[in-house]
């Protein structure tokens, strides 16, 4: 039998954390990625990685508890049993990572330290500066350089994955790749394909997202058969500083460290924000939500300062949308040692110091909670089977994906510092599950379905380098794509516009096809590969917009005003617990009718073909999102007797004495 | 308050379109020393992109993609560069903009045209071989990371509780140089680090090939992002276990023995990474570990 | 493969850069520093009286003053020389792109050291006996003073010198700073900045010795002089020769 050979795609966290794993675990590894692993966008990830932790649980915290954080910050839209397995294994990557050297930021007495993130009330999450993606990253590449050294891994850096490759039962054995230097095309036999190719932003034009996230692998994937599960599921960071190339991120930590989000009272005040006096300025999180403040989860932030600037016309400037975002009145040694490396970043990019000068931000679009669909087998604690071969797979046995492209851990909106941990836990807990699925017997002979394959890829190359005379620019095509997408498909959203901009997205597509390439020559040609992943970008694109017009309700990141359910208007106690029961009622309604993730699978002409799927919900029941609702206190009453009465009758149900 | 929401949900978009195409009809006349293959000719080609407030040298490259014409007109090939991150974390986009190395993604065209004159100069980094224009082969700078073990040599990944204790002081003086991006400006700036191209042989296997170059890299100055990663790691108590590999490493043909102490990595760093303390610290562990082994040998 | 087996120097990289960065201290750096302070006592303004007693000293180790010049100057030397040409070989010097203050020291470090390299070559072709076959060697250290005064008057040798000397100490004193961060006594940048200063006054302080001591060369009355060195020559002729007994020589015009 052949020594198993797995072929990883995308070299962030995910993906060095499978390959580390896979290594340890015998396998021989190719790690294909666009650019060195080290450059991978993981390392754009400022704030830290959550979970619980000594200190917190003796504040009450458990891995259940951040378990019930997720999926409530989620909205419920995710899978439980994956999450708790995450939620699990938090402890235990932390310990992993802290090992592996990465510089956590320490208390007095040497031990981790942790700061405070959106979504929870815990102190949950561990840190590095304020380059933690970064640091976690350069620690899994040093292990992985040091499998490399020892021969395990072969990296292939500056490689394109085209597609994957699969045989007459659908099953995927391998991939065809190119060499972005020499545009030579590879087969890449393997007993299974892993995706770790994060996440889409490059769809939105700008977004806080590197330049290699355009997310064409996983479209490429999909195109070949691999479904795509809550495209529509967008996450609109709430603070990041504009540029014409890009949304810099400015990191969550900044509130977490307690900075503070503010308007002046009087629209776009002319005066420096300094001589503004505090009751001039409206702390707008901090009044609608007292519990959580500048710490409430990202999508409700995102669409509070959203709100602010376009209902209550208070941005900062006029011609621009932001609003100010604090740390002046804290000391400048703290604000070094913890958020040095973003406020540096703020400096450098803006030319204001943000220890001193108040920080404009405004949101822009962050993450991709959507992803290809993968399975998972439930253990019987709720949790996942360890070394399951279906846990992470796509619908196409021996394609898996994990990370960012994966639709897993985050439902419809995820929190702050969760995503650095589920792409090391799901690159971790992949591995064994790889070592059990490979090393079979060896299927029928595959070089045939490679030939293939390659030529239909040298093929679609050519087509593409022939085509000059087209009157399309792929760069000014994609930026209308971006506009279009970032107006129609992040904050808010209208069946409306949403419908319009799918048509506009098909003519765009079909527009694709008359773009001239100005670069005909065949070596690194990044005209051609730019091209050819914008071509890409129509399918995801499609689905996100299809998605999205489908799902009419709102859920996490996924906001359409035209079925929000306000608030509670009434005073009166009896009158309010009446619209409390109807709340409820509807929202029952509600959950029946949509808590279902949404499957894409693409159709002909890269069309999507929308269809739901029941989600398990079994650990933690669906309860209202309440944070900062208008009479969310009532609702929350009349839930909670709702969930008892639904308990009880399910005991009575229960034959007596079966429990003993 | 949706129905104004709704309304004004353009807005968003608004401040992209008005950058984009807004401001004045002054130019930006960028040159660009191009080569069209590794081992090619290099030329200049002149560009004029229209100024923006605030742009960066990226936007200005992205510009000359998307435009794919010279200053006289012509249809040419659109300029290749590395870049990923844009925020000055990934270490892709390192390029010699007006013959000092930096990343074009904080370069800012505005400073550079009030300290340099109007026109902007992008050449790729000579210490590194040139694949096609802006674009250079690095691979010689994470083979020092291997080099020299930047890496904890753990036990194996599986659970084996926390990491060492370490005091907040040794953390932050470790901290700056866990920054290091790779992005290969200390070496570009450093007079000490030559640039090695090697080229494969008709008759020669990729392995083999793979084989000559590293050694071709190993003779050549290691520099100072390794010196400084095996100063790092040789600090962290578990990294500090196979410290004396690492000094084998530094001691080796190419080793910290090549620096002429210019001092230009640390000034043209954009991290602000103290390389000369690495250097010197690396120094003084050298100077103990070699004497040591001379009379325990 | 043919490019791949390392030579010596290869091999002993490391342990033949530190011993050329010693070989700069001590003995080359140290023997420069004593050479500078000894002809600075030619400022003694005693026509020459102290400077030649000095020499004497150095003279008085009679035959064993060849090896010793061999093994602690000339050897030491060559090899720092020669290594410093290795490295100045394989360095690009790139202060027009990087106009920094480290890096006008590294590229003015090595053009020192091919100046200083180059003067010392000539001066010892010019005083030293070893000169002689080449028409130099004008030095005689019997009449110390005199001859080396003789040997500097003119003014091209003059300037020469001034250079020479500059560039041989600015390269011993900024050598001594980079020593330090080389072998790592100072490693923080705070102590650098330290370092440097004393690094500074040690080298303005030879090179107040060392043109001192040109100048110093260059204006003393020769012929009183040689009549110094005259008397002395006698005196120790009296003392070692056969009349040794004999009164002492009286001292012509002694201050």
């Amino acid at each position: 039998m052949a020594q198993p050979r797995v072929l990883v795609i995308g070299g962030g966290l995910a993906g060095l954390s499978a390959t580390m794993r896979l290594a340890e675990l015998g396998l021989d590894v190719d790690l294909v990625s666009l650019v060195p692993v080290k450059r991978s966008h993981s390392v754009c990830a400022q704030g830290g990685i959550n979970s619980v932790n000594a200190l917190t649980r003796q504040q009450g915290d458990s891995e259940w508890k951040h378990l019930d954080d997720t999926v409530y910050g989620g909205d419920f839209l995710q899978h439980q049993p994956p999450v708790k397995e995450m939620a699990d294994w938090g402890p235990r990557i932390i310990d992993l990572m802290d090992r592996l050297g990465v510089p956590f930021n320490r208390t007095s007495e040497g031990f981790r330290d942790q700061r405070r993130f959106g979504g929870t009330l815990y102190k949950r999450t561990a840190f590095a500066g304020a380059t933690t993606g970064q640091q976690l990253l350069y620690a899994l590449d040093e292990q992985v350089r040091r499998w490399e050294a020892a021969g395990k891994v072969k990296k292939w850096e500056f490689w394109d994955f085209l597609g994957p490759v699969l045989d007459d039962t659908g099953r995927c054995r391998g991939a065809v790749c190119q060499d972005l230097v020499t545009m030579q095309f590879k087969a890449f036999p393997a007993d299974a394909v892993v995706l770790a190719t994060g996440g889409n932003g490059l769809i939105y034009g700008r977004s806080t997202m590197s330049m290699v996230c355009t997310g064409s692998a996983v479209s490429r994937a999909y195109r070949a058969g691999a479904w795509y599960g809550n495209g529509e599921f967008i996450q609109v960071h709430p603070t990041a500083i504009p540029g014409a190339d890009k949304l810099r991120l400015m990191s969550e930590s900044a509130r977490g460290e307690g900075g503070r989000v503010w308007v002046p009272r009087t629209p776009q005040d002319p005066r420096d924000p300094r001589s503004i006096p505090e009751a001039e300025r409206s702390y707008f999180l901090e009044e609608r939500y007292p519990k959580y403040g500048n710490l409430v989860p990202r999508d409700i932030a995102t669409r509070e300062i959203f709100d602010i600037c376009t209902t209550d016309g208070l941005s900062v400037e006029k011609d621009r949308l932001c609003v100010y975002l604090d740390l002046t009145h804290i000391p400048r040694e703290t604000l070094d040692r913890k958020l040095g490396g973003i406020l540096e970043i703020y400096e450098k990019f803006q030319g204001v110091d943000p220890r001193v000068t108040p920080m404009k931000i405004f949101p822009a679009v962050h993450y991709s909670m959507g992803g290809l669909w993968v399975d998972y087998e439930k253990s019987k604690t709720g949790g996942l089977v360890e070394g399951s071969i279906r846990n992470q797979q796509t619908n196409l046995p021996g394609l898996y994906a994990i990370g960012e492209c994966d639709y897993q851990y985050h439902g419809a909106n995820r929190l702050g510092a969760n995503s650095l941990l589920s792409c090391i836990f799901s690159g971790l807990f992949l591995a064994p599950s790889l070592a059990n699925a490979c090393g079979g017997t060896p299927g029928a002979d595959t070089t045939r379905l490679f030939e293939a394959e390659i030529r239909r890829q040298e093929e679609r190359h050519r087509e593409l380098l022939g085509r000059t005379a087209g009157d399309e620019n792929p760069y000014a095509l994609h930026q209308e794509l971006g506009n279009l997408m970032t107006r129609v498909a992040t904050v808010v959203r209208r069946n409306d516009q949403l419908e319009a901009a799918y048509d506009d997205v098909c003519e765009m597509a079909r527009r694709w096809k008359r773009c001239a390439v100005s670069d005909t020559g065949n070596w690194t040609n990044q005209n051609v590969v730019f091209t050819k992943s914008l071509g890409d970008m129509f399918p995801i694109a499609k689905l996100i917009l299809k998605g999205a017009l489908l799902r009419d309700e709102c859920r996490g990141a996924h906001f359409k005003p035209a079925f929000a359910m306000p608030g509670l208007a009434a005073t009166d106690p009896v009158e309010k617990r009446r619209e409390a029961e109807e709340w409820c009622d509807s929202f029952q309604a509600n959950t029946e009718k949509w808590l279902k993730s949404t499957i894409a699978a693409c159709g002909p002409d890269g069309d999507p073909e929308i269809s739901y799927r029941e989600i398990d919900t079994s650990l933690i029941p669906p309860r209202p999102r309440l944070y900062g609702l208008v009479g969310g206190d009532a609702i929350e009453e009349v839930w909670k007797e709702r969930q008892e009465r639904a308990a009880t009758s399910r005991e009575a149900a229960v034959p007596v004495g079966a429990g003993s | 308050m949706i129905k104004a929401m709704e309304a004004v949900a353009d807005l968003v978009t608004a401040g992209a379109d008005d950058a984009a195409h807004g401001g004045s009809s002054r130019v930006i006349r960028v040159r660009v020393l191009r080569q069209d293959v590794a081992g090619g000719e290099s030329y200049f080609e002149r560009f004029e992109v229209p100024y923006e407030p605030n742009m960066n040298v990226i936007s200005v490259l992205q510009k000359i993609a998307a435009r794919a014409r010279s200053q006289d007109g012509r249809r040419v090939a659109p300029v290749a560069w590395d870049c990923s991150c844009l925020e000055e974390v990934c270490g892709s986009c390192t390029m010699l903009i007006n013959g000092r190395t930096r990343m074009a993604c904080s370069a800012l065209v505005d400073s550079l045209v009030s300290t340099d004159g109007d026109e902007i100069e992008l050449r790729p980094m000579s210490k590194f071989p040139v694949v096609r224009d802006l674009v250079v082969d690095r691979r010689r700078v994470f083979r020092g990371l291997e080099k020299v073990k930047a890496w904890v040599p753990v036990e194996g990944s599986y659970d084996l509780g926390p990491g060492p204790r370490i005091s907040p002081e040794d953390q932050e003086d470790a901290y700056p140089l866990t920054e290091c991006m790779s992005c290969g400006c200390c070496l570009e700036a450093c007079p000490q680090y030559m640039k090695i191209e090697t080229v494969r042989r008709d008759d020669e296997s990729e392995s083999d090939f793979e084989k000559r170059r590293k050694a071709a890299f190993d003779s050549g100055f290691v520099g100072a992002h390794a010196i400084s990663q095996a100063m790092l790691f040789n600090s962290h108590p578990t990294g500090r276990m196979i410290a004396d590999e690492r000094l084998e490493a530094l001691t080796a043909k190419g080793g910290i023995q090549m620096c002429g102490n210019a001092q230009n990595c640390v000034a043209v760093c954009p991290k602000h990474i103290p390389l000369t303390r690495s250097i010197a610290r690396a120094g003084r562990a050298a100077t103990v570990w070699a004497i040591k082994r001379l009379f325990d040998r | 493969m043919s490019d791949s087996s390392p030579s010596f120097l290869e091999r002993h990289q490391f342990l033949i850069y530190r011993l050329f960065s010693l070989a700069g201290l001590i003995p080359i750096g140290a023997f420069v520093a004593v050479h500078l302070l000894t002809n600075a006592s030619i400022l003694a303004g005693d026509d020459g009286r102290t400077f030649q007693s000095r020499v004497d000293m150095i003279h008085s180790l009679g035959p064993l003053l060849v090896p010793i010049e061999w093994a602690f100057i000339f050897l030491p030397l060559l090899f720092h020389a020669a290594i410093g040409f290795v490295i100045i070989a394989n360095g690009m010097p790139n202060v027009g792109s990087y106009s920094y203050v480290g890096n006008v020291r590294y590229t003015l470090q090595r053009a020192t050291g091919m100046i200083a390299f180059a003067f010392i070559v000539w001066h010892i072709v010019q005083l030293h006996w070893l000169g002689k076959p080449f028409g130099g060697g004008q030095f005689d250290p019997h009449r110390a003073a005199s001859t080396a005064a003789e040997a500097l008057q003119p003014t091209l040798v003059a300037i020469f010198y001034a250079i020479g000397v500059l560039a041989t100490v600015f390269h011993f004193s900024n050598g001594l700073w980079t020593l330090g961060i080389t072998w790592g006594l100072w490693t923080s940048p705070a102590a650098m900045r330290r370092a440097n200063v004393i690094s500074i006054v040690i080298g303005v302080g030879l090179a107040t010795a060392g043109l001192g001591a040109l100048a110093g060369m260059r204006s003393i009355d020769v012929p009183r002089a040689r009549e110094a060195e005259t008397w002395a020559e006698k005196q120790k002729h009296a003392l070692s020769g056969p009349g040794a007994a004999v009164a002492p020589v009286p001292i012509p015009n002694a201050h």
